[in-house]
């Protein structure tokens, strides 16, 4: 990692400097121990914060033979940085503790060197060469795609979760009401493709080291081969509005025979007939309520009996646009939601029960779509 | 300057050297270009990157479709023509306005300038006529969206130059401006070439390249 | 100084209310931008602890969606368009004529319309809260920023949106205007005897600053004027894809504004640190030359590297922007070597100005660094979007222009008010700032190498996601209360602080040869101008500069780690 030289180095020039020079010698009324304290406690805290700092933040290896090139550009990313980092704010650090102090006659007054100013232009751009040329051919294989995967994932971004499809095993898992776990297999070429119909997300799973915006209009794909069994964590990584840090997801890379084995489940799971709906509680009061534009609720004010829950019925008629019904009392608290719902769909669910009183519902998407609920 | 004597006012070798115009008991940086017309030139620039955002917009929006116009709407050339026509003069005569100034003849110059103001007032007029009789609107996509918004953010800087003349005008009727003292001329032409060349621009864009 | 022989008035900062409002001096200007922009500091200030406060530990619903989506989008377009970029045209309006040895600005009145321009789109951004909010980031990215046939994707069905466009244009117009009168009065006002090569360093960079201004500003005003037709009038065909729009358009006009725009911050803070830096190291600038050709460098790379915002598209030409954005990181090397050479051998003196230069070398290191490897592509595929980018970006802009332009108030309040700002509480201020900027964004770096997203409103308790969050949290505070600590200093200082002498800190520019504050009109006479510090000249002739034959001679071993000192 070239530490142990750089440590070493830096150990060395400071030893030098502690040496009693003529020039502070000198000076009066600075004891030398108290200095050379100093610039050992502060040489040990800057160690201290570096390496604490690099191997807190060094990430594991990327679970995808994709991660792991990315991974080893890291490596290479590092060297440059510590170095850069150790060298400039070590020589500011000596400089404020060797020059300090002003005396009678002033410094000489150095206009500049042309020889280290030509130095330290050209090192660094070889530098900038070195580390592009390296991370143009990592990206290169980063972005290399298979003609042939052996498995298509379609993912498509909604507001605000995921759905995950394989078309060709007819498999699909939707992210509406839950965090969405897919399987899938470690060892085989694996093509994502992205689809969005509404704004930008970002498709990004850390423990892969990549992500890929997911746009819009543009038809962004990617191949993964998994290296390591395990789960991994995703989530969006584009703003995309209300519910932008819900959309989680998990991956859960299996072998090939355990995923063979839970496609089939799924499989079989989309051919038993759904579940019908749980049946609201029988006496229970049913609150009809529906959004047609975005300014506001075709209700302007809703009224409920008192003390008992009641189901809310709320229909979103409006293509594409995502709404809630949620109810707050006059502190601002939200006491009741229904899911985020994108028309045209509707929703039923069971709010508590409240005590007689105003209260304001609301979207919480659009938090200027309001109305009254009476309770009494 | 005596350019031979000083040969770089500039560096440190020279440290301590006094430049020739400080020699020569000069103002500050007397001569080049008047303040008030670096600053419109400044403006201009300014001006120039905005309309260079529009024609990025819609070069963007045309990359989408192989035919474009997109079916359906049509452009009346022949009126977009007379109308370049009626600008590109237009810079001539302004330059005639700028022409008589220098030489010190304020009549010559509102003359000129008159004629300019009537030339950008026709075209803004032939626009206007443009606009209630072309069959497709703002609202119409892509191509309407993006044609009435660079043909009329141009309008709204003809209108503004327009304005200016006006203005121009009215402080010649009241004896301003002279061959010395007319930056604010100087300022409103060099705006209404660079309004000029934006149409010349928009006209090759919209209706030659298509 | 004996350089003017106007009598010290009462007039310059005791005149009333009207006064200031319809000021066209340079020197008040200056300082109501200055006001304007703490006040506004302060209000970003607050919403970033409400955005700290909520993600101080995992799961927490202590403001909800909409609430924090706004406050991050209104801090961030606070903190960039409200307090970063005014701040500093009001430190260059107050100090550039005075060191180009000016009697004002080129065009006054334009002066004061642009500046009364800030709080007016202040206003309008801040009247979102009341029509909606708007919720969309302060990139303001499309389609959620935009309307489509199916309605407004976004948080903004009302008029949030619409307000917060108005603002930026508003605030874009002011910048334009402050561009076109910082270049000419720089290109025509100076002294005699001030070529471009004797121009000091702050001055420079506000030259290449405004050049960007003038040609970034316009393209983003374009994107926000069509936004705005796209939202109200025709429904998403620039910008949506649903009516036939193109989503990464906006991208690219906004990058190409806002890459130029990070300059636009940037490049002055580096300007005052190159003011504050020799001075206090009683050296001139080590490489005068180089350091402006390196800040033309930066301004002409600006504009070809905005793409690197947009890797993770997949819509860009990668090599290219990657190459360039690398390249941009030599010319900011430069500066820093330069800055060290100009300690190195000096006789450095730790005054407050000093101490924020030191802070802004350190802190703006970190974020070279954490920004240059950014520039490798596959390392941004994995923490572009994530607390990686928040870190890089506030040690930019906290740690870097922030830190900047505090070193520039301590030094030219003296000069502003006749008076220094208490320096044992400038101490305070500094190391809470210190510890806090640390505290607040290294752990971020650590956030977003786990994977942690940017401008999410809550988190689950995954990995080490809650401790570091605290830690920031925490540093959040720290700095909070060094910002209120520099507040008491104004506040004091301002009244009761000691008096400063017309050249406090035996510097070498020409603002320090006039009466501190300054007269109506600056200056009465002017020294002889002979090199980029006057006023060194002056006081301690052109002899004792060593001239030009030393520079050869000396320098040999001014750079070395090795050499003998």
């Amino acid at each position: 990692m070239g530490f142990r030289a750089t440590w070493h180095r830096l150990a060395l020039a400071f030893r030098r400097l502690s040496s009693p020079r003529p020039s502070l010698a000198g000076v009066p009324g600075r004891p030398r121990r108290a200095a050379t304290r100093l610039r050992a406690i502060v040489l040990v805290a800057l160690a201290a914060v570096l390496l604490g700092g690099c191997s807190l933040a060094y990430p594991a290896a990327g679970g995808t033979v994709q991660g792991q090139d990315i991974r080893s550009l890291y490596d290479i990313l590092l060297i440059p940085v510590v170095v850069i980092f150790v060298l400039v704010e070590g020589l500011l650090v000596w400089a404020l503790l060797r020059y300090r102090g002003r005396r009678a006659n002033l410094p000489h007054q150095t206009h500049g060197n042309n020889l280290l100013e030509i130095t330290w232009t050209v090192i660094p751009t070889l530098i900038v060469l070195v580390v592009f040329a390296l991370s143009m051919q990592t990206l290169g294989k980063v972005d290399a795609k298979s003609s042939d995967p052996a498995l298509v994932v379609d993912v498509t971004g909604k507001q605000w979760f995921w759905d995950f499809s394989y078309p060709v095993q007819k498999v699909t898992v939707s992210g509406a009401g839950q965090e969405p776990v897919i399987d899938l297999p470690v060892g085989e070429t694996i093509l994502i493709r992205l689809h969005s119909d509404n704004v930008i997300h970002s498709f990004y799973v850390p423990g892969f080291l990549f992500k890929r915006d997911v746009i819009p209009g543009l038809g962004n794909q990617f191949d993964i081969n998994i290296t390591t069994p395990g789960i991994y964590r995703g989530q969006c990584a584009e703003f995309c509005g209300f519910g932008h840090a819900d959309m989680r997801f998990s991956i859960q890379a299996v072998s090939q025979a355990e995923f063979a084995s839970w496609i089939a489940g799924q499989q079989a799971a989309a051919a038993a007939t759904p579940t019908p709906a749980p049946s609201l509680a029988a006496g229970a009061t049913t609150l009809s309520v529906s959004a047609s534009t975005t300014t506001g609720f075709e209700q302007s004010s809703l009224s409920v009996a008192a003390g008992k829950p009641f189901a809310v019925a709320f229909d979103d008629k409006e293509a594409g646009v995502p709404h809630d019904f949620a109810i707050k009392d006059s502190s601002g608290k939200v006491l009741f939601n229904t899911r985020i719902i994108t028309g045209p769909a509707s929703e039923t669910a069971t709010a508590p029960a409240l005590p007689a009183g105003t209260y304001t519902f609301f979207c919480q998407v659009h938090p200027n779509m309001q109305g009254t609920l009476t309770v009494q | 300057m005596t350019g031979r004597a000083e040969p770089v006012e500039t560096g440190l070798a020279l440290r301590g050297a006094a430049t020739a115009r400080e020699r020569a008991g000069a103002h500050p940086i007397a001569g080049g270009t008047d303040t008030t017309v670096l600053g419109v030139y400044l403006f201009i620039a300014s001006e120039a990157m905005f309309f260079a955002g529009l024609f990025a917009a819609y070069f963007t929006a045309r990359t989408k479709y192989s035919t474009w116009p997109p079916g359906g709407i049509h452009l009346d050339l022949p009126l977009a023509a007379v109308l370049t026509a009626l600008l590109v003069s237009s810079s001539f005569t302004m330059h005639g306005a700028v022409r008589a100034i220098r030489a010190g003849d304020r009549q010559r110059m509102i003359r000129w300038l008159t004629v300019t103001l009537v030339l950008g007032t026709l075209f803004l007029a032939g626009q206007a006529y443009d606009y209630a009789t072309l069959g497709f609107g703002f609202t119409s996509g892509v191509y309407g969206a993006a044609f009435f918004t660079m043909t009329g953010f141009h309008g709204a800087h003809v209108l503004g130059g327009v304005i200016a003349m006006s203005v121009m005008l009215g402080r010649a009727g009241a004896g301003q401006f002279t061959a010395k003292h007319h930056a604010a001329i100087e300022g409103v032409s060099a705006y209404w070439h660079f309004v000029d060349l934006i149409w010349v621009l928009l006209f090759s864009t919209l209706y030659l390249l298509r | 100084m004996a350089t003017t022989t106007l009598v010290r008035e009462r007039v310059g900062y005791r005149s009333t209310l009207f006064e200031w409002l319809t000021t066209t001096d340079h020197k008040k200007i200056g300082v109501l931008y200055l006001t304007s922009s703490l006040i506004f500091f302060l209000l970003g200030g607050l919403q970033a602890l409400a955005i700290r406060t909520q993600l101080a530990f995992p799961n927490q619903a202590l403001l909800d969606h909409a609430t924090y989506n706004d406050f991050f989008t209104i801090h961030g377009t606070t903190m960039i368009f409200l307090f970063a970029m005014p701040i500093l045209s009001g430190l260059a309006n107050f100090v550039v004529p005075l060191q180009i040895g000016a009697a004002d600005m080129a065009f006054p009145r334009i002066n004061a319309l642009g500046f009364w321009m800030v709080p007016m789109g202040g206003l309008l951004i801040y009247a979102t809260y009341l029509a909606g909010g708007a919720g969309i980031g302060w990139t303001g990215y499309v389609p959620l920023s935009d309307a489509g046939p199916g309605g407004v994707f976004g948080p903004g069905t009302g008029l949030g949106v619409d307000f917060w466009i108005m603002g930026l244009v508003f605030l874009g117009a002011s910048s334009i205007l402050g561009a076109i009168n910082f270049l000419a009065t720089i290109f025509k006002l100076r002294a005699p005897g001030l070529t471009m090569w004797r121009l000091p360093i702050f001055v420079w960079t506000v030259l290449v600053t405004q050049t960007l201004a003038l040609f970034a500003i316009p393209v983003f005003t374009t994107a926000l004027v069509l936004l705005f037709i796209d939202r109200n009038f025709t429904h998403g065909a620039f910008f949506n894809p649903a009516a036939g729009g193109n989503a990464i358009l906006w991208q690219n006009m906004f990058w190409f504004f806002g890459h130029p725009e990070v300059y636009i911050m940037i490049l002055p803070a580096m300007g005052v640190i190159s003011e504050v830096v020799p001075v206090f190291s009683r050296k001139p600038l080590f490489g005068y030359k180089a350091f402006i050709g390196a800040t033309i460098g930066i301004g002409l790379l600006a504009f070809g590297v905005w793409a690197h915002h947009m890797f993770a598209t997949g819509a860009v030409y990668l090599p290219f922007f990657s190459f360039v954005t690398g390249l941009i990181g030599v010319p900011t090397g430069i500066k820093f070597f330069n800055w060290l050479a100009t300690m190195w051998r000096g006789q450095i003196s730790l005054k407050t100005p000093m101490l924020f230069a030191i802070a802004f070398l350190a802190m703006f290191l970190i974020g070279g660094l954490d920004g240059a490897v950014l520039a490798a592509v596959p390392f941004d595929y994995d923490v572009t979007d994530t607390y990686w980018v928040v870190a890089h970006l506030h040690y930019v802009l906290f740690g870097g222009t922030a830190l900047g332009v505090f070193a520039g108030i301590y030094y030219w309040f003296p000069k502003m008010f006749g008076r220094y700002l208490d320096e044992r509480l400038g101490q305070i201020h500094w190391l809470l700032m210190f510890i806090g900027v640390n505290l607040t964004f290294f752990p971020m770096h650590i956030l977003g190498l786990e994977g942690m997203p940017r401008r999410i409103a809550t988190y689950p308790a995954t990995l080490d996601w809650p401790i570091l969050n605290l830690l920031a949290t925490i540093g959040a505070f720290v700095i909070a209360a060094g910002v209120a600590v520099f507040f008491v200093n104004l506040a004091i200082s301002i009244r009761a602080g000691a008096p400063a002498p017309d050249d406090p800190w035996d510097a070498y520019t020409l603002e320090w040869a006039t009466t501190s504050p300054p007269p109506p009109y600056n200056f009465d006479t002017l020294p002889p101008i002979r090199s980029e510090r006057p006023l060194f000249d002056l006081k301690h002739g052109a002899a004792s500069d060593g001239g030009a034959l030393a520079v050869a001679t000396v320098a040999a071993g001014a750079g070395g780690p090795g050499g003998e000192a």
